[in-house]
C-alpha cells in the first residue's frame, strides 16, 4: 500500500496538490480533506433533517449551516490556492468530460424513462414546472460540492480511484435519504460522476449530465416512487 | 496550489462549534414552540366529575382549551373560561376566567384516574400537542355513583 507521502508526490504530479507542503504536522494534514468533507455533509444534514425538525419550512435558518458549508469550501479552496480551473469550472475539456459522460447519461435515462413507463402503465402524467429551468443551477451547485469540493478533498486523503469514489458516492447517497430509491440512484449516480471527475474534471458537463437525469426523473417517475424528490425530514410530509 | 496552513483546522472548530449551537438552539426553540412550559393549572374531582383552573402564563388572557382523559381514553374537550376567582388572587392569572368543570357519565364503579391537558396549536396550525395541567387526578365512583377522593389525598398543592 503507498504511503502517505508518495500519494502526496503522486498528488503534485498530477495536479491536485502543487507545492511542499507547509505549517501543519503530517498526522493533521492527512486527515483534514476527510475532516472537511464529514463538515460540509453535516451541515447540509443539519438543513435538510434538523432545522425541518425543529422550524420546519424555514429557508432563512436553512441558509445558516448552507452559507456556513460554503464558507468552508470557499475559505478552503483559498487556503490550498484552488483557483476555478482547478475545482472543474473551465471549459477546455467540457467535450472530453461529455464524451466520458454520454454514454452513462444516455443509460441512465433510458432506464428511468423504462421504469417510469412500466410503473405507470404508460401515463407519465408529472406535469412540467417552471423551477426545472433553475435545474442546470442546481445542478452546477450540487456537482460543485460533490466533485468540485469532496472529490477533490477525497483525492487528497485517498488518492484517485476506488476509495476516494466511493467515499464521494456514499456521501451523495447520505444526503438522499431516507428516498430508497433516490439514495440507490445517487449511489451510482455518484460512482459515476466521481469516476467521470477524476479523469476530465468539468463541472459544466456534470452538471448537463445531472440536470438530463433529475429532469427525466422528475417527468416521468410517479410521486410514490420518488415523493416529488424530497430528501431529509422533508420526505415524510 | 498550496497546503493549508493551521487557519483551515481553526476554522473547521469554528465552524463545529457554530453548527452545535445552532442546533441546540432550534432544539430548544423547536421544543418551546410546540411545548412551551407556560401552561399551568389544577383539577380536582367533584361529585360527578372534575373541575379545575388552567392558564397560560405567555398570553394571561388568552382562554386555555383543555381536554380531560379518563384511564388513558379521550373524554371530553373544553374551553376554561369558567369563573374562578381562586386563580388571581393566588397570583397565577390577572382574571377569573380560566376555569373548566367537565361531567362524566357513565362510568363503572371503582378506581379510576383523570388527566387534563391544555391544547396548544403552533406553526401555523399544522401543529397541535397536548401537555398535561395539574397532576393526575385518581378518584372512585361508589355504587351510588358519586365521585370521592382516594382516602388520604389533599389537592391544596397548587396555591401560591
Amino acid at each position: 500500500m503507498a504511503s502517505f507521502e508518495s500519494r502526496l508526490e503522486e498528488s503534485m504530479r498530477a495536479g491536485v496538490v502543487k507545492t511542499s507542503r507547509e505549517q501543519l504536522p503530517a498526522g493533521v494534514e492527512r486527515w483534514l480533506p476527510l475532516w472537511e468533507i464529514a463538515s460540509v455533509v453535516t451541515s447540509c444534514l443539519i438543513a435538510e433533517w434538523a432545522v425541518f425538525v425543529f422550524i420546519g419550512r424555514n429557508k432563512l435558518i436553512m441558509a445558516i449551516p448552507i452559507g456556513l458549508a460554503f464558507a468552508l469550501m470557499l475559505y478552503s479552496h483559498w487556503e490550498r490556492g484552488e483557483g476555478l480551473r482547478d475545482i472543474g469550472l473551465r471549459v477546455d475539456n467540457f467535450v472530453a468530460s461529455c464524451r466520458l459522460l454520454f454514454i452513462p447519461t444516455a443509460l441512465a435515462v433510458i432506464l428511468i424513462v423504462t421504469f417510469g413507463w412500466l410503473t405507470s402503465h404508460g401515463d407519465f402524467g408529472a406535469p412540467w414546472r417552471w423551477r426545472f429551468v433553475a435545474l442546470p443551477v442546481w445542478a452546477l451547485l450540487q456537482q460543485y460540492v460533490l466533485n468540485g469540493f469532496i472529490n477533490r478533498r477525497a483525492q487528497m486523503a485517498l488518492g484517485a480511484g476506488a476509495k476516494g469514489i466511493a467515499l464521494i458516492a456514499i456521501a451523495f447517497s447520505i444526503l438522499h435519504l431516507p428516498s430508497p430509491l433516490l439514495a440507490l440512484l445517487t449511489l451510482g449516480a455518484g460512482i459515476t460522476w466521481g469516476f467521470v471527475y477524476q479523469r476530465a474534471p468539468n463541472l459544466y458537463a456534470l452538471a448537463l449530465s445531472h440536470s438530463a437525469v433529475s429532469l427525466t426523473l422528475a417527468l416521468t417517475i410517479s410521486p410514490y416512487w420518488l415523493n416529488g424528490l424530497r430528501v431529509g425530514f422533508k420526505y415524510f410530509g | 496550489m498550496k497546503l493549508p496552513s493551521t487557519n483551515l483546522v481553526n476554522a473547521l472548530i469554528g465552524k463545529a462549534i457554530l453548527e452545535t449551537l445552532l442546533v441546540g438552539s432550534l432544539a430548544i426553540i423547536g421544543f418551546l414552540m410546540v411545548l412551551p412550559p407556560s401552561f399551568h393549572g389544577w383539577g380536582e374531582v367533584t361529585d360527578h366529575g372534575v373541575a379545575g383552573w388552567a392558564v397560560n402564563s405567555g398570553s394571561p388572557w388568552e382562554r386555555v382549551e383543555v381536554q380531560l382523559f379518563v384511564d388513558g381514553k379521550f373524554f371530553a374537550t373544553q374551553v376554561a373560561n369558567g369563573s374562578r376567582p381562586d386563580v388571581p388572587s393566588a397570583l397565577w392569572a390577572l382574571d377569573e376566567w380560566h376555569g373548566y368543570a367537565f361531567e362524566i357519565n357513565s362510568l363503572s364503579a371503582g378506581e379510576h384516574e383523570a388527566r387534563v391537558y391544555a391544547l396548544r396549536t403552533s406553526r401555523q396550525a399544522t401543529k397541535k400537542s397536548l401537555q398535561q395541567v395539574g397532576t393526575p387526578i385518581p378518584f372512585i365512583v361508589g355504587t351510588d355513583g358519586i365521585f370521592r377522593k382516594p382516602p388520604g389525598r389533599i389537592d391544596e398543592g397548587w396555591r401560591r
